[in-house]
């Protein structure tokens, strides 16, 4: 019965060894990462350059398949996410006016346009 | 009989656990790094990346601001790459627009301005932005959108999220219909066939078909789309791919023996019959020759 028990105590303390070598010592590393990955800092300017390219082109479905990238629900909550974050960090009133621009196209696109995006 | 076997047991016990620990923390449940910088995007998602700079540069001619964005993609000479990528896209058959752009910024880089005539329809209906408040920080944020989406749990979608938009209502500008646009290099007249002369330079490793775009005030244009066509091929550039070579400068390698034709994808004359000459040095030397062709406004 001790022998299981230090069997068993000795698998344990093995497996801690494991998880702290692979979470901590050495943990797998991510080169290839998403932009849905993104710091919020970084998807709020990704956010404000799509908006910045719609307002010369106003090319919503461009807009759209851009922002999908980010993999938010829906492209309207990445304009939400970045707008709270673009608030909080003190963006300029133009900046914010552009994600405000691109927000109520979207709005006022079909409601297909927003549910085509996963 | 008792059996000795020795404390080896502790030994199996913790190499199995250490093997099951690894394979969890590796496999299983790995370390996700969910605020990555854009330098850790894959290839494929840092052309994405790039492409967006690009779109907004075209949109709002804020160099400072694009640099700012190239670096954080970590790219050892932006716009190389930013040129590399505008061919690779022309290759690839990707928007007219995304290619234009991609060259623009290419060029702007590394001429550290950006072309006087790029931005002939955008700059107009593009309001000046605040370079200081909107450039991204490399400094972790004080507080992230995900802390806010923290305090405020029940908002699920966006439209459930009215503070984030209601917030900036007052500073909506006044909604204005904008006549649907086409992102062209240049407005005004159509490029027409200025000079077509042929080349006898041994400096020219190949033979090629050099292409030059100038604006009514002889100015180079950039991002110019050129189409070379022979008898079942054809081919694209865009002009000032290789700003160190001038910003409305493009060129095409001529395979002996073959006739090529050029035009400007927007239309206009066409150059027939270009094929290369075999020259001559004056110590006998035989060479290819080439073929210059300058497309101007008038």
């Amino acid at each position: 019965m001790t022998r299981w028990f230090f069997f068993l105590l000795s698998i344990a303390i093995g497996a801690a060894a494991g998880l702290y070598y692979g979470w901590v010592v050495n943990p797998v590393k991510y080169l290839e990462a998403s932009p849905g990955s993104l710091r919020a800092d970084y998807k709020a300017d990704f956010v404000l350059m799509t908006a910045e390219a719609y307002r010369a082109d106003e090319n919503l479905d461009l807009a759209v398949q851009r922002l999908s990238l980010l993999n938010d629900a829906s492209p309207a909550e990445s304009i939400a996410l970045a707008t709270v974050f673009a608030v909080k960090a003190g963006y300029g009133e133009a900046d914010l006016a552009l994600m405000q621009n691109l927000a109520d196209a979207l709005h006022s696109a079909s409601p297909t346009q927003e549910s085509s995006t996963p | 009989m008792k059996e000795e076997r020795g404390p080896w047991y502790l030994f199996t016990g913790l190499m199995l656990g250490a093997v099951l620990g690894l394979v969890y923390a590796w496999f299983y449940a790995p370390v996700k790094y969910m605020d990555v910088s854009p330098a850790s995007l894959s290839e494929a998602n840092k052309d994405q990346y790039r492409a967006v700079i690009s779109a907004a540069f075209a949109a709002n001619g804020d160099l400072p601001r694009a640099r700012a964005r190239l670096n954080l993609l970590n790219d050892p000479d932006p716009a190389r790459v930013l040129a590399v990528q505008a061919q690779r896209a022309l290759a690839e058959g990707h928007p007219e627009q995304e290619v234009y752009a991609l060259g623009l910024l290419a060029v702007s880089l590394s001429e550290g301005e950006a072309p006087p005539n790029a931005f002939p329809i955008f700059a107009s209906s593009t309001p000046s932005l605040v370079v200081e408040t909107a450039t991204p920080s490399p400094e972790p944020p004080t507080a992230t959108a995900e802390e806010q989406l923290a305090a405020n749990p029940g908002a699920g979608t966006a439209t459930q999220r009215p503070s984030a938009t209601s917030m900036l209502r007052p500073m909506t500008p006044t909604p204005t219909q904008l006549p649907t646009r086409t992102a062209t290099p240049t407005p005004g007249s159509a490029f027409v066939l200025a000079e077509r002369t042929a080349l006898c330079e041994i400096t020219l490793s190949d033979p090629l078909i050099i292409i030059n775009t100038l604006d009514a005030a002889d100015q180079p244009v950039p991002g110019v789309e050129v189409i070379v066509s022979w008898s079942g091929g054809e081919d694209r550039l865009v002009t000032g791919l290789k700003p160190e070579l001038g910003l409305g400068y493009g060129d095409f390698h001529m395979t002996p023996g073959t006739s090529y034709s050029v035009h400007l994808a927007e239309g206009g004359e066409m150059a027939q019959g270009l094929v290369s000459n075999e020259c001559e040095t004056r110590s006998g030397n035989r060479f290819w020759g080439s073929w210059s062709l300058t497309f101007s406004q008038p």
